[in-house]
């Protein structure tokens, strides 16, 4: 008996009454319906099955009559097995019961829909706002139907947020909303005592762009990858791709072979350049800028290749539903070994002298430290993890694309430190390019001139769900996909991996000194914008002019007596 | 002549500072396979900056006045000087302890500044500056020492230039401290940690801007070539010539040979902690009383 069908029995067993429905369009998916007073012990049960949480999705299910929902995704990393459940309630009565209490990784999902969709949850230990400006209106649910995904409600003056108590005896360092050392904006509001972390206190989302709200009143199917490309400008294929599986999962669109090579090829340099980056980000943020302008120029090498394969840098606009638009024929393989050669041979240089480098290890060993446990707890996923030792990867663990055909290492430290994420990178760095190699080698050998993507002649049935996941260059992402009519998603969500990651920060900060901030938060390689995706529309400011001198100075003195 | 000599110590420094940090400039960006800014880039930028509007956002009078106490205090240090070992006409009315005095008031104002600006990030840079000045101007006193008690007086000329009259222990063991020392002198990596940039956004020179600001750069343009003009003049005073002017050629070329050393240091290394940093000061503060204690004893 199958994993899931064990699972499914004990549900079964368990649950009785309040299990509703079942239903698995693949494989190693199963999507769950329950009654909400069994959410908890149906997480629970999970749980203890040895469950890892992803992430939950809130959505109005209006159109069928059926009220709120909320799903919750599990992954049994061991057993190539992703688990949905599904409880409803009526708007009149939105409240769900946390999981938070048992599962701290699934608080910012909670505290998302309190926001966006006006759910309650029982027993929430923190339902403070997350994603909304503070001058969001109060009963204003963007995510709920009847909300337009333009609405721009009025900016009002004199609001901020509030942050909790700082413990006693500590200053208050702002990290953010805009600093050096984020290469976004976010804000850390950091609790010191000298120089040590006392604690800190996370206020993010400000580049809201309501791509998922977008998706769900003005985009097509076809449209969206596009858009999800463009979540983030380091790993975008990474959502493109993982949008385009979560649709054909839940449409049962069986895509060509040859298109699930390229696309394997396209994340993998997309893996490339994220780790080549995030190399030298590191190196500028513990002062190295040395180890900074080299690892640059070695990916740069890496952007040209990407320009010509896909005529551009970034973005490379390479995936729909169904396939993918262009192909890599023999030239363009060429062109791929031989600019993989030389970045080979570049970064083996490179991770010579960073790798015994005394000095760095002085700044990265024991910083940012956090056990295996915690990591679990956290739900950690990525490098962040397997720098924990927690031996995960979506592409061994979850195959897609073409990663079941390929052989490599899954790279795992158990320093449980900023060094050890910095030896994982590097080393992925290698495994990526080895993956690439054989990838060419089979699209060379036995998939010559097959088609890039199928024709899809049927429109795709509405109400199915699709879950997909993807290794990008941070960890796993999750794209959960609810088929819609109108030739579009009835609810499209996305998490990325600095998600997960992110909420671990203030763990990973204690006890350790100011100046170490910079490169823990750059360790888990925070995209802030891929995090962020969610809510909707910016704000803008009540009008626009430029403030004189004075007042300008004026300003910041007021602001500083304020802290 | 030693009246002029006054003002060749200042028109010498002012030029040359800007200079060496083009130097610095451009050497770390070949070590990073950049093209650099050109070697004029630093005058450029005092410029540029001299043009700008001063903002006063501390909003008090001692974060105006900070910078242009902190340049004159550096200006006036440098006046003392013996610049080619000729003691000049100040040199009657100073000793080691006027020069150590006016260095340490230089860098006491910029710190006046950084806490009166009133910026949390300003703060934590003046305070990891004021621990690192704690423990780095003894260093230097004690190198100047190390001169007085080879020539028994306290004056300048005699402080520096007594340093290498005879090359035993004292010496090598106090030449090896100020070469571990020089990239802390200079805060450049892994010492910068008071300005920090991805950390604490400059430290105490992050709210200033304009004129002010340039006078601050210029300030620790000045502070840097002092520490490697005084490396050659008292570590290696016995190879200047007497002439004037060749012995200026011979030092120029010198100061330019220790920038590019901690230029090359600068871009090789990542940046120390305070925590991390301290601890390798208290160790060459020990070092440097050893080497005076066994100069005190003719070693």
């Amino acid at each position: 008996m199958s994993r899931k069908d064990e699972l499914l029995n004990l549900l079964k067993d368990e649950l009785k009454g309040n299990f509703l429905a079942a239903s698995s369009l693949e494989e190693n998916r199963l999507f769950i319906d329950i009654k909400k007073e069994a959410l908890v012990e149906t997480a629970n049960q999970l749980m203890r099955a040895g469950a890892r949480y992803q992430m939950g999705v809130g959505y109005e299910a209006r159109k069928n009559g059926r009220g709120l929902a909320m799903v919750h995704t599990f992954a049994f990393d061991a057993d190539s097995l992703l688990v949905a459940i599904r409880a409803l309630t009526t708007e009149d009565e939105p409240e769900f019961d946390s999981l938070t209490p048992f599962i701290p990784g699934a608080g910012w999902s909670e505290r998302e829909y309190i926001d966006l969709l006006g759910l309650h949850f029982k027993n929430h230990p923190h339902p403070k706002r997350l994603v909304l400006s503070d001058d969001w209106p109060e009963g204003i649910y963007p995510l709920r139907q009847e909300v337009p995904y333009d609405l721009m409600p009025p900016a009002a003056e004199e609001v901020a947020f509030r942050l909790d108590e700082a413990p006693p005896g500590s200053s208050i360092i702002p990290f953010g909303p805009f600093h050096a050392c984020l290469h976004e904006p976010a804000h850390f509001a950091v609790y010191v005592d000298g120089e040590e972390i006392k604690g800190c206190e996370y206020r993010g989302f400000m580049v809201h762009r309501g791509i998922e709200k977008l998706a769900a009143t003005e985009l097509t199917y076809n449209e969206i990858p596009f858009v999800a490309e463009r979540i983030c400008g380091i790993c975008g294929s990474v959502h493109s791709v993982n949008y385009a599986q979560a649709v054909e999962a839940a449409s049962g669109l069986k895509i060509p072979r040859r298109a699930e090579f390229i696309r394997t090829i396209m994340l993998e340099i997309e893996r490339l350049h994220s780790h080549l980056m995030w190399l030298g980000v590191a190196g500028h943020l513990i002062g190295f800028d040395t180890v900074f302008m080299q690892a640059w120029r070695i990916r740069e090498k890496i952007m040209w290749l990407a320009e010509s394969l896909t005529g551009n840098r970034k973005t490379y606009g390479m995936v729909i539903i169904g396939g993918v638009r262009r192909d890599i024929d023999l030239t363009k393989a060429e062109l791929i070994k031989k600019t993989l050669a030389e970045v080979e041979k570049d970064v083996q240089a490179l991770e010579k002298a960073i790798i015994k480098d005394k000095s760095i290890h002085r700044r990265t060993k024991g910083v940012g430290y956090l056990s295996r446990e915690k990591a679990k707890e956290w739900n950690l996923v990525g490098p962040v993890a397997r720098a924990r030792g927690l031996d995960i990867d979506a592409r061994r663990d979850h195959p897609y694309a073409a990663y079941d055909e390929v052989k490599f290492e899954v790279v795992v430290a158990d320093s449980g430190d900023v060094w050890g994420t910095l030896v994982v990178r590097i080393k992925e760095i290698y495994e990526a390019i080895r993956i690439i190699h054989q990838c060419l080698e089979k699209l060379a050998s036995r998939l010559q001139g097959s088609p890039l993507a199928i024709e899809i002649e049927d429109p795709i049935p509405a109400g199915q769900q699709g879950l997909s996941v993807v290794e990008a260059p941070r960890g796993e992402a999750v794209h959960y996909v609810l088929t819609g009519d109108d030739n579009r998603p009835e609810r499209w969500r996305v998490r990325a991996p600095t998600y997960p990651n992110l909420q671990a920060v203030p763990d990973m900060l204690l006890n350790n000194k100011l100046a170490d901030f910079p490169i823990i938060v750059g360790s888990i390689d925070p995209c802030i914008s891929c995090t962020d995706r969610v809510a909707v529309i910016d704000r803008r400011s009540a009008s626009g002019r430029i403030l004189s001198r004075q007042e300008l100075e004026k300003l910041s003195r007021e602001m500083r007596s304020k802290t | 002549m030693k009246v002029v000599a006054v003002f060749i110590n200042l028109i010498y420094f002012l030029l040359l500072a800007p200079f060496l940090e083009g130097v610095m400039r451009k050497l770390t960006a070949w070590i990073q396979s950049r093209k650099g800014p050109p070697l004029y880039q630093p005058y450029l930028d005092l410029l540029k900056l001299l043009g700008k509007e001063n903002l006063n956002s501390g909003g008090n009078w001692a974060y105006s006045l900070a910078p242009v106490l902190s340049f004159s205090s550096m200006l006036a240090a440098i006046a003392l000087i013996p610049l080619t070992g000729q003691a000049n006409i100040l040199a009657h009315s100073s000793d080691l302890m006027t020069l150590i005095y006016f260095l340490t008031l230089s860098g006491f104002c910029l710190l006046v500044g950084a806490l009166a600006s009133g910026n949390p990030f300003a703060a934590v840079g003046a305070s990891r500056e004021m621990m690192t000045t704690v423990m780095l101007e003894p260093v230097l006193a004690m190198l100047l020492i190390l001169g007085t008690v080879r020539i028994s007086s306290f004056s300048l000329t005699a402080a520096v230039s007594g340093v290498a009259v005879s090359r035993g222990v004292s010496y090598f063991l106090m030449l090896v401290v100020y070469l571990l020392a020089l990239q802390a002198f200079v805060a450049r990596q892994p010492f910068d940690i008071a300005e920090a940039e991805v950390e604490i956004l400059e430290g105490p020179y992050m709210e200033y801007s304009g004129p002010n600001y340039a006078l601050l750069r210029y300030t620790l343009n000045l502070k840097r070539m002092f520490y490697a003009w005084l490396l050659i003049s008292s570590f290696l005073s016995f190879i200047l010539p007497a002439n004037f002017f060749l012995s200026l050629l011979l030092q120029t070329v010198l100061i330019i040979v220790v920038f590019v050393l901690i230029s090359l240091i600068g871009a090789t290394h990542p940046r120390f902690r305070i925590d991390q940093a301290l601890k390798y000061y208290a160790l060459l503060l020990i070092l440097a009383l050893i080497a005076v204690g066994c100069a005190v004893k003719g070693w």
